[in-house]
């Protein structure tokens, strides 16, 4: 069963590309999903604002596949990332 | 019937590196950064801290308080540009020539930071009024109407806005109007003041400004750096600029336009590779005369490595004899007023014969691997030259010089 992080963060990719979640596993990789680099830093933006984080620029670049995505906002809840100071 | 050859005869411009050509380009052929902690605004809340800001540029000491009110930054830096560049030229304006002067002055955000300043008052101070100055500060043809005013020049006044490659758009179209004989003078150039909260915070959220320095085509390179300011150039025809004892800086050779058709932001190689086919084809100048490009060279992942495809495609086996480095090392990336501020130290390149380094340079990407005159300035006379500009967009803007040797 997908917990809520990983329900969250599909949902969220969903959203961005308009494509149905049932298309999106954790083993998807970005480029299979069709996010080119605009898609990729709006979906950073959402994440950010769902998740009331701030994902540093270097985290982001290294990131290719849904899983990658899931366990690095695990790592940034964990360390009480700060959210971005507007992302309210 | 051959064209009218177009020459350079004047040149302003203010950038992080000075306020001035000679200040400028003494910058440059020290390979001095202007890249440091913005200071113009409030950037705690902002992810990346530098920025290459006009130093001492005092606009108090250029303008009277009257038309500080009435010009945004961007007007400023294009009318102080215009103003140095006709000065620099020599040329007196009478009444018939001001009538066959355009100005062609490129923008891509227009007053970007009196917008943000009248809009913060209404979204978000309380306030129910917008100062009443905002639109004629803001329109982006502000900067080429201040010009005209200023100098009373009454031919054609425009502003071409594409994004990154306005200024280039600008001298091309320029080019084509003096070539046709649609005016006898032309003031071109481009100007930017990005430097305000709401657009710093927009460029954060694009996740392509580095968080320390620029450093064009290196391995450790981390995005792009803004700059603020502009330049203009003067141009006119060689038979005007000879028959009045003109000093001539550079002949304004070709130019060459192509759009990528592809992304809105990531840039092709086939776009850009045209656009330098069609810039020498255009100047009558052979691949193997190019002995200096300077480069877009934004230092985004994106644009390095394809520009340096770009070159390699064009230019085979002598891409290797051609210095290339990007200046927007040292006076970051001023956006709309960026391919003229370059086409300034192109000019000088060929006048003086030293060619501006790549400043900040570490170690090349393995996908960069042209000579990009990494740290220091060379002495090196070329007889013609390259400036590029890339735009966002996937529009493509390219102008060849030729040195004059009179």
């Amino acid at each position: 069963m997908p917990d809520e992080i990983e329900e969250k963060v599909i949902a969220t990719l969903a959203s961005v590309k308009h494509i149905p979640k049932e298309k999106i596993t954790l083993e998807s990789s970005l480029a299979d999903l069709g996010f080119d680099s605009l898609d990729t830093i709006s979906m950073l933006f959402e994440l950010e604002s769902a998740f009331q984080i701030s994902i540093p620029d270097d985290k982001a670049r290294s990131i290719r596949y849904v899983h990658e995505i899931v366990a690095g906002i695990r790592t940034l809840i964990a360390e009480g990332s700060l959210p971005a100071a507007a992302a309210s | 019937m051959p064209h009218r050859r177009v020459v350079v005869t004047g040149l302003g411009v203010v950038c992080g590196l000075g306020t001035g050509a000679e200040a400028v380009w003494e910058s440059l052929r020290e390979g001095r950064s202007a890249i440091r902690p913005i200071e113009s605004v409030d950037m705690s809340r902002i992810a990346f801290k530098n920025g290459a800001e006009t130093q001492g540029f005092d606009p108090s000491a250029h303008f009277t308080p009257s038309q500080i009110d009435h010009y945004d930054r961007f007007a400023q830096f294009a009318v102080y540009a215009a103003r140095e560049a006709l000065r620099d030229s020599g040329i007196e304006l009478t009444d018939a020539l001001r009538e066959r002067t355009g100005i062609v002055a490129g923008s891509s955000l227009g007053g970007q930071t009196t917008e943000d300043a009248g809009f913060l008052d209404v979204y978000n101070k309380g306030k129910n009024r917008v100062h009443p100055l905002t639109i004629p500060r803001t329109m982006a043809n502000a900067g080429a109407s201040q010009i005209s005013m200023e100098l009373g020049v009454t031919g054609p006044a425009f502003t071409l806005s594409t994004a990154c490659s306005s200024s280039n758009h600008s001298l091309v179209q320029a080019l084509g109007l003096l070539r046709a004989g649609t005016i006898d003078l032309a003031i071109a150039g481009g100007s930017e003041a990005p430097f305000s909260f709401g657009l710093l915070k927009a460029w954060e959220a694009m996740r392509v400004v580095a968080p320390d320095t620029c450093r064009p085509f290196c391995k450790d390179r981390r995005g792009m750096v803004l700059g603020e300011g502009g330049a203009m150039l003067v141009l006119e025809p060689l038979e005007s600029a000879k028959a009045r004892g003109a000093k001539i800086y550079a002949e304004l050779a070709g130019g060459g336009m192509t759009s990528d058709a592809h992304h809105i932001t990531q840039p092709s190689v086939s776009g850009p590779a045209r656009a330098i086919r069609i810039a020498l084809e255009d100047g009558g100048i052979a691949p193997d005369e190019i002995g200096y490009i300077n480069a877009h060279g934004t230092a985004t992942p994106g644009n390095d490595p394809a520009e340096t495809r770009a070159i390699r495609a064009v230019f085979g086996d002598h891409a290797d004899r051609i210095a290339v480095s990007s200046t927007k090392s040292m006076h970051g990336h001023a956006l709309g007023g960026a391919g003229a501020i370059e086409a300034v130290a192109t000019v000088l390149a060929l006048k003086d014969g030293i060619l501006p380094p790549t400043a900040n340079f570490t170690e090349a990407d393995p996908e960069c691997d042209l000579d990009y005159v990494p740290n220091t300035a060379r002495e090196q006379r070329v007889n013609a030259a390259l400036s590029d500009s890339f735009a966002f967009g996937g529009l493509n803007a390219v102008v060849s010089f030729r040195a004059f040797r009179g």
